[in-house]
């Protein structure tokens, strides 16, 4: 230990006399450990702020689909052969005892809509959906003008419709939606209700969609034979056995039996984080496999130096050898310094990443969290980089001859 | 006096080869040297006085014969102990001081101490008095570039008796200075001397060999001749100039 402060000691005295040249050899760490660093914390900060936002359904909450939802590629045709979700097997749903709601959506998926009033109209960007009354608890849907529609005005005719905030901007930018009329493939729709903001996610508005009632939408969008559910348990914690009953009643109802596979989909908060983070997990692995390459070059950059520094003090080796240094402790002194220059350059490049990635925060409000486990990362791996680029030149000193070495100018 | 002797030498031969050719630089070198004397080995350039003093300083090993110091029979010993007996036993007084530049004089001095092992405090206290024994108590925390010459090679000897070795080993140790300062250094080792160290002084000087009780002139690589300091010192020497020589010049 003491050996070990010894030439800590000396490691640190080294660079104190070459503090420039030091710097520019670290360059290569710093950057590389500020990249690792600040692309992990963006990594990280997004995959936060995802999740905060992931509230996709309210507490209690999940979908049934028929085609699994993920980030990324989904293979639809393998998928597509499965029979649909009909409004009947929604229907059957209701009678569970750990079912509250149950709401039968209907979608084009892939299709959004233009939406228009007289003066005004929306780019061809927002989602119409299909839905009934329990479409508003179970998608934990806020009013914030107006109400969600009835059973009544369903009976009525059922030419209604909640729009989501940003349809409320731009068609009816001085407010007071409720009342108004809004067209829909030039089918006229009155507005009953205005949603709440619920912001946006992976970059995506939350809040360009309009919701009207199921038979409505089939009148004017067309037919839809396969639907989302939505469903919300009668509690929180009665979610499992929702979940359970769900499951056991469609497996019935579609005639599944024994051991054979599901031919639908659940999903809740819960596998929807778990989704992403799996997703976030791999952006994550792939972006620090390319920094880690970095902080590798760097570790050349430490090399060289060290080779330099070995050859200017070829002299002083010998001295030291000549006053009984052994030749281990010669490999130490070096392979330490090189640890220490590389951690030194891996500290300073954790601040300017971690430093980067607080004022994108700050100052730019973009999401980002250091993880401590990169910050533990990049450290171990610069100082792993000074071990594996120390070496050669410590070795390289340890083996002079003190005679010689000491002759050197 | 059934002492046994500090260094005993017994047929030391050095070969070194050279291309295809090889070369005797040490043939069959064989003496004593008991605790406390001072002895000069004189010579000139090429008659084996440095390989003599890189086997007795232990940086290198003999090809045969033997050499005994302090009790340590150094051609047996390994690299790392050949390192801890440079370490315990010898104390090296350079011609180029080989002070390291970047450390003060104190850190120099420490150096020593470092590779034994003391603990921080004792060494710095043992450095502190080493420098002070050397006159240099006021100039401590100085660089080797702040200092003189002379005081260069006093931080040197301070460097070499801080461990207390059994063995003062001094190359050339006035080569680099003026006639004045290398004087002071001489007069300084024979204080040490009087004070019980054993100094073993290589020299090409027959005038420093001269000052020394006891030396030993190599030639060819052996010894050719063993005796009191001045009495040596003249031998081969070089006719001394005539005395108006330097107003004919």
């Amino acid at each position: 230990m003491k050996a070990f402060l010894d030439n800590l000691e000396l490691a640190l005295s080294t660079l104190r006399g070459n503090p420039l040249r030091s710097l520019l050899t670290l360059l290569g760490i710093v950057i590389g450990a500020a990249t690792v660093v600040g692309m992990m914390a963006l990594v990280e900060g997004f995959r936060i702020s995802v999740n905060k936002d992931l509230e996709w359904f309210g507490a209690g909450g999940f979908q049934v689909q028929k085609i699994p939802m993920t980030f990324g590629h989904v293979d639809r045709a393998k998928y597509a052969k499965r029979p649909d979700l009909t409004r009947e097997q929604g229907e059957a749903l209701r009678a569970l005892p750990h079912v509250r709601y149950v709401s039968i959506e209907a979608y084009h998926q892939g299709r959004p809509e233009r939406i228009a009033t007289r003066e005004r109209a929306t780019q061809p960007n927002v989602s119409v959906g299909g839905g009934l009354p329990d479409y508003a608890p179970a998608n934990a849907v806020n009013i914030a003008d107006g109400r969600f529609f009835t059973d009544t005005d369903i009976a009525m005719g059922g030419r209604v419709a909640v729009i989501g905030a940003d349809v409320a901007d731009v068609l009816f930018p001085g407010g007071h939606a409720v009342g108004k009329e809004i067209r829909i493939r030039s089918a006229p729709f009155t507005v009953v209700g205005v949603a709440e903001r619920r912001g946006s996610t992976l970059g995506g508005s939350r809040d360009a969609w309009v919701t009207i009632p199921l038979d409505t939408y089939y009148q004017v969008l067309g037919r839809v034979t396969d639907h989302h559910i939505a469903i919300q348990a009668t509690a929180a914690e009665d979610f499992q056995k929702a979940q359970d009953e769900v499951i056991a009643r469609l497996r019935a109802i579609r005639g599944l039996r024994g051991i054979q596979e599901n031919d639908f989909e659940l999903f809740s908060n819960e596998t929807m984080t778990g989704t992403f983070n799996q997703f976030a997990a791999v952006v994550a692995a792939a972006t620090f496999a390319v920094t880690l390459l970095a902080l590798v070059v760097g570790g050349i950059g430490v090399m060289n130096i060290m080779l330099v520094s070995v050859a200017e003090r070829t002299r002083e080796i010998g001295v030291r050898m000549a006053l009984g240094a052994r030749r281990r402790r010669i490999l130490s002194q070096f392979v330490i310094e090189a640890v220490t220059l590389s951690l030194l350059g891996g500290i300073l490049g954790v601040l300017i990443g971690a430093g980067g990635a607080i004022m994108a925060r700050e100052i730019w409000d973009i999401p980002s969290s250091v993880p401590a486990w990169a910050v533990l990362l990049s450290l171990l791996s610069a100082s792993g980089a000074g071990v594996v680029f120390g070496i050669y030149p410590a070795i390289r000193a340890s083996r002079l001859d003190p005679v010689e070495a000491m002759r050197t100018e | 006096m059934t002492e046994a002797p500090l260094i005993s030498v017994e047929n030391l031969t050095r070969l070194y080869t050279v291309g295809e050719e090889e070369v005797r630089a040490l043939d069959g070198v064989s003496f004593d040297v008991q605790r406390g004397e001072w002895v000069a080995v004189v010579g000139q350039s090429g008659s084996g006085k440095s390989t003599l003093m890189n086997l007795i300083g232990a940086l290198d090993t003999p090809t045969s014969g033997s050499y005994r110091i302090n009790g340590h029979d150094v051609e047996k010993l390994s690299d790392d102990e050949l390192a801890d007996l440079r370490n315990n036993e010898i104390g090296f007084v350079f011609q180029t001081f080989q002070l390291l530049s970047r450390s003060t004089a104190l850190a120099n001095v420490e150096l020593p101490l470092v590779y034994r092992g003391v603990s921080r405090k004792e060494r710095r206290e043992l450095a502190v008095k080493a420098l002070e024994s050397v006159g240099l108590a006021n100039r401590m925390h100085h660089r080797p570039n702040e200092l003189s010459g002379g005081q260069r090679q006093r931080v040197a000897i301070a460097r070499a008796l801080v461990g207390s070795p059994s063995l003062l080993l001094a190359d050339e140790p006035t080569g680099n200075l003026d006639s004045a300062t290398g004087e002071e250094i001489i007069r300084l080792f024979g204080e040490l001397n009087r004070h019980g160290h054993t100094i073993l002084l290589v020299t090409h000087e027959p005038r420093l060999a001269a000052r020394c009780p006891r030396a030993i002139r190599l030639s060819d690589g052996k010894v050719v001749a063993d005796g009191p300091g001045a009495e040596v010192a003249s031998l081969g020497a070089p006719p001394a100039p005539p005395p108006h020589a330097g107003a004919a010049a």
